[in-house]
């Protein structure tokens, strides 16, 4: 890794102060979007729902949504974790939150992490042995493979295993009333897990096979590569530690830019395996109106999405020097 | 830029896929409603019946013939791609353009800007938007190209800053040339391939989300798309609806995406090496 | 500690057609000496140089020998391949932006042989590693940086510091010089010195002539492939045997518009074979320079002789047809037909009067084909008589005076055509030398 990559430069504030405003940008949105709506808020956004309303919830809710609340309000009411209450489900919406974004992570976290290690594997070796008939066919059927939609595949592999073989559930992140013995419960919880998770990371892995493959394919031309082979060094080290680490640098890079759109696949893809996930739970809640869940939703995913963005900027100089140098 | 990609291309077998879906839909949409054997906003017909002879693909829940159906979301979501994709490569292109011709304070704003926008995720100002304002699909798509153009543009803007130092240019700056002269016959033109690819990029990621709000049912429920085919379908998988109902509208968006795909994967296969030289660093 | 390559060929394969990079060389490093490899681009200098090490690509087909301490290397094993790599023979390729690998410090880089190969902990090869750097004199604070961050003349020094830090017999440098000043290039030189004093080889690739005359001990000189002539280095100048090292010590930049004079002519590409015929294994091979002229109807030229017959100063028919091999003349081994530069003028004792005046007495004279030779003197030293008489205008009183060993005098009186347009003269005074009758367009093709 990068030694001295924590010293802070110049570009690092304007890093800093570009996901601020960014944030802020998101939380304002949050904040004054449902002000704009035409008419009574009340009655524009719960009237054609499916949740009805007793008077004294539409008085509580036009107190809460009232021209008087400020934005410093709401931002401490934010911090504070005071999210307002969901109609929909009876529920303070943290709660609902907080319960439904482990899910979430697991979900999205192992699909990333799967698809990135056997992307890049994948892409090393299948660079390396460029051009043998297998390797066209594979780089083939990956390109096919990426212009598959999540929602296409999802609903493919649901058909598949769930409906015609029922080898997995359709739904679901755990059987409810379930074993709470510790191992049989991880191995439920794998069990749900494995189809939503089949779908992000066929999804996911094509983009990250191909991206390492055409990228370890400029690396391999460059001189270092020769020196490393010069040098009389084991193959699988100058494959790895010399050239596919540089490879690395783009397919990182590229990753970033993706993130946003992958946020979307995910979402489609917790609905479709209903998933108890942020997903599904936005879902729901658009479903029935039920505007607070769907602001800190946004709000809150947004948020979560600038930081993992502000980390991989990190993430950057510690794989490419040349970056932390340059000005 | 490079002039002589044209030969190459013709002959690589993605690009001609892409090319080929692209004709096959382009058509459809353009003819949808004249080969639609129904209005699909119909009801009139035995709700979840099998396909058969007068229903191609049988009747969805609501009584609604699929096959037509089909056809006006295949157009819908055609026209939400083109119309997202054409904007962001407009923005992206001439707010690039600028910023890397002009440099100083206004290449400064700009890209900061393109950064803030990059950095929002697009796909949650489009649910808000969406759920709180049910505004038209056309209005939709803008606001994605707003939020779409900041890629396109810093490719733009590197590709502006090297045309910068080519001969030719400064040639017509040294003769006299204004800026918006330089701009629009000197740069723009140059840059052709790059909008290709911006475009195919831009396309598939509209056309993905339009979906994706679709089935989210954030869209307008009477307009019809394949995402929302395909959530509707959903809700019946316990019946013998998938191969009539469900698959149809995810192959048709498969297919579309896929050419897409093709195209920009194709182009920027075709394109890279002369890219390559021009991307500094990292950040595209 | 030496490096002998026999009778070594490489020809690169593209499709049908395949390249000729290097054909039968032959050359030695002995122990404690260096051996420089001259020539121009393309003449096959660093394709015998990776060969060494086993570094050609795939598309390489090699035949040949080469012997490190007088054992054969066999290629086909690369296992034991990499054993002798780094550690018996290294290379310090030629200074491009990516030698190096950018994402790890030089000092890891320099160690990285040491762990790997020689097994060692970590902290003790960085610091060997660290050790070696600032023998090369490269300061403690370059050591913990990335090849990015330093000089071009640190990061050649970077690179040989990790070329020896396992002691290899052999050294191969591939052009060390061409980027570097005047500074770094002395220290090249201190390299070179150090190494041969341990008894090491060290074979110097490069097209710097100056260079290598003045710091390698022994030279060969490549042309397309083949080599033309090994010779001490020292002697490159004062006594080249192959026309080609003569040029060759001559091309100098600043005689770039002499060239054709006192250089090489024209222009060469690449050598070709042709492979037809390969279903039942019977090979033509077929090999040619590809030049823009050629002889032969189908656009090759002639497929035998002399290589460099077409750019030769003194290529007669018979270089065109017939193998030409690499013998010994003189203390050099030489591969021309005509057994290296011959004379083509000579005048022996010549002496010229004018009534009274003594313009030369006794004079000799030597040219040699290809060679540039410049009359000096006052006015009336006899430089125009003496160049008179050369050139068949002007008659000698006493002496002789033989044109491609053939006597002039004899030769202009009985045979004044074939001799008449052998030799070109430029005379000093244009309005006397040219009729005032006849106009340039007459003139010209007047011989």
């Amino acid at each position: 890794m990068i030694r001295n990559a924590h010293k802070l430069t110049r570009n690092d504030l304007g890093l800093v102060i570009t996901f601020l405003i960014a944030a802020s940008v998101m939380t304002w949105l949050s904040y004054s979007l449902p002000r704009f709506l035409p008419g009574d808020f009340v009655t524009a956004t719960y009237g054609s729902s499916q949740v009805t309303l007793t008077a004294e919830q539409e008085a509580a809710l036009r107190d809460y949504y009232g021209e008087n609340e400020g934005f410093g309000n709401y931002l401490l009411r934010l911090v504070h974790l005071d999210w307002g209450y969901s109609y929909g489900f009876q529920t303070p919406v943290s709660a609902l939150f907080f319960s439904a974004l482990p899910w979430t992570i697991l979900l999205m976290g192992s699909a990333h992490l799967i698809s990135m290690v056997i992307g890049f594997v994948a892409g090393v070796e299948a660079a390396w042995r460029r051009n043998r008939p297998f390797e066209k066919g594979l780089v083939g059927g990956m390109t096919v493979l990426e212009g598959i939609p999540e929602i296409c595949t999802g609903v493919i592999l649901l058909f598949v295993f769930a409906l015609q073989l029922q080898w997995f559930p359709a739904a679901g992140a755990e059987t409810a009333y379930g074993e709470k013995v510790f191992l049989a419960h991880v191995l439920d919880v794998v069990h749900h897990l494995t189809l939503p998770l089949c779908t992000l990371v066929l999804a996911y892995f094509p983009g990250n096979f191909l991206l390492t493959r055409n990228s370890m394919m400029m690396v391999i031309m460059a001189d270092y590569v020769n020196t490393a082979r010069a040098k009389g060094l084991p193959p699988l080290r100058i494959r790895y530690v010399h050239a596919a680490r540089n490879a690395l640098i783009p397919v990182v890079t590229r990753f970033g830019m993706r993130l946003a759109f992958m946020i979307t696949g995910a979402l489609v893809v917790e609905k479709i395996n209903a998933y108890p996930g942020v997903g599904t739970l936005l879902y729901n809640a658009i479903a029935a109106r039920d505007l607070p869940v769907i602001q800190v939703v946004v709000l809150m995913s947004s948020l979560l999405i600038l930081a993992i963005f502000f980390a991989l900027e990190f993430a950057y100089r510690l794989i490419d020097p040349r970056i932390h140098h340059a000005r | 830029m490079h002039v002589n990609f044209h030969a190459t291309l013709r002959r690589d077998p993605w690009f001609l896929s892409g090319v080929t879906l692209s004709a096959l839909f382009l058509i459809l949409a353009l003819l949808g409603p004249f080969l639609a054997p129904f209005s699909p906003w119909n009801m009139d017909f035995i709700p979840l019946s099998p396909p058969s002879a007068t229903h191609l693909l049988g009747v969805n829940d609501g009584g609604q013939d699929i096959f037509s159906e089909l056809l006006y979301a295949i157009r819908n979501t055609f026209v939400f791609g083109v119309i997202s994709a054409s904007t962001a490569l407009f923005l992206g292109v001439l707010l690039g353009a600028v910023a890397g011709w002009f440099g100083g304070v206004v290449d400064l704003i700009l890209m900061r800007l393109a950064d803030v926008l990059l950095a929002i995720p697009a796909i949650m100002i489009l649910i808000l938007v969406a759920a709180l304002f049910r505004p038209s699909p056309v209005f939709l798509a803008l606001i994605l190209s707003g939020l779409m153009w900041p890629t396109i543009s810093k490719t733009i803007r590197a590709q502006t800053l090297n045309l910068k130092q080519s001969l030719h240019v400064r040639a017509a700056r040294q003769m006299g040339g204004g800026s918006g002269y330089i701009i629009a016959k000197h740069l723009i033109p140059e840059m052709f391939p790059l909008y290709l690819i911006g475009f195919a990029a831009k396309a598939r990621m509209a056309m993905f989300m339009e979906a994706s709000l679709a089935f989210l049912g954030l869209l307008d429920p009477s307009r019809k798309s394949l995402g929302m085919m395909i959530s509707y379908a959903l809700q019946f998988y316990y019946m013998d609806i998938w191969w009539h109902w469900l698959f149809p509208p995810i192959i048709c968006l498969s297919l579309m995406i896929m050419m897409v795909t093709f195209l920009a994967i194709s182009l920027e296969k075709v394109l890279d090496p002369r890219l390559k030289e021009s991307m500094p660093g990292r950040r595209l | 500690m030496s490096l002998k390559i026999k009778d070594f060929s490489v020809v690169y394969r593209d499709g049908d057609h395949s390249i000729q990079a290097v054909e039968e060389a032959t050359i030695s490093v002995e122990r404690g000496r260096c051996l420089a490899l001259v020539g121009e681009s393309g003449s096959g200098k660093t394709t015998l140089g990776k060969a060494c090490l086993g570094l050609l690509p795939g598309n390489a087909q090699t035949a040949g020998r080469i012997f490190l301490n007088d054992r054969e290397i066999d290629f086909s094993n690369e296992t034991l391949l990499n054993q002798l790599r780094w550690q018996r023979i290294s290379m310090v390729f030629q200074n491009g932006a990516e030698t190096l690998n950018p994402a790890y410090r030089i000092i890891d880089q320099v160690a990285e042989p040491l762990v790997e190969k020689g097994g060692e902990n970590r902290k003790s090869a960085l610091k060997r590693a660290s050790a070696a750097l600032f023998d090369m004199g490269l300061p403690e604070a370059c050591h913990r940086r990335y090849p990015h961050q330093l000089s071009g003349g640190q990061v050649q020094r970077g690179l040989l510091a990790m070329a020896v830090i396992l002691e290899p017999d052999i050294l191969i440098l591939d052009e060390p010089t061409s980027a570097l000043d005047a500074l770094n290039k002395s220290f090249v030189v201190e390299i070179i010195q150090r190494y041969k004093e341990r008894g090491k080889g060290i074979l110097l690739i490069t097209h710097d002539l100056e260079f290598a005359v003045r710091h390698g001990d022994e030279m060969a000189v490549l042309y397309l492939g083949q080599v033309m002539e090994t010779l001490p280095a020292g002697e490159m100048l004062s006594n080249p045997i192959h026309p080609y090292t003569m040029a060759l010590g001559r091309s100098y930049p600043t005689m770039g518009t002499a060239r054709d004079l006192g250089g090489i002519r024209g222009d060469a590409f690449y050598r070709l074979v042709h492979q037809h015929g390969r279903r039942d294994e019977a090979q033509y091979h077929h090999s040619h320079i590809q030049i823009p002229e050629s002889a032969h109807a189908n656009g090759h030229a002639p497929p035998t002789g002399c290589l460099f017959q077409g750019r030769c100063t003194q290529a007669i028919e018979a270089c065109k047809t017939g193998y030409v091999n690499f013998e010994a003349v003189q203390n050099h081994q030489v591969r021309c037909l005509r057994r290296g530069i011959v004379s083509a003028l000579s005048l022996k004792g010549v002496s010229k009067k004018y009534g009274n005046n003594t313009a030369l007495n006794g004079t000799d004279l030597e040219l040699k084909a290809g060679e540039l030779l410049s009359l000096v003197g006052e006015t009336g030293s006899g430089k125009t008589t003496l160049a008179m008489i050369a050139g068949g205008v002007m008659a000698q009183d006493h002496g002789f005076r033989t044109f491609e060993d053939r006597d002039m005098d004899e030769w202009l009186k009985n045979d004044m055509g074939t001799i008449a347009r052998r030799i070109g003269v430029v005379y000093q005074n244009p309005a006397e030398s040219i009729s005032h009758r006849f106009t340039c367009m007459t003139l010209w093709p007047n011989p």
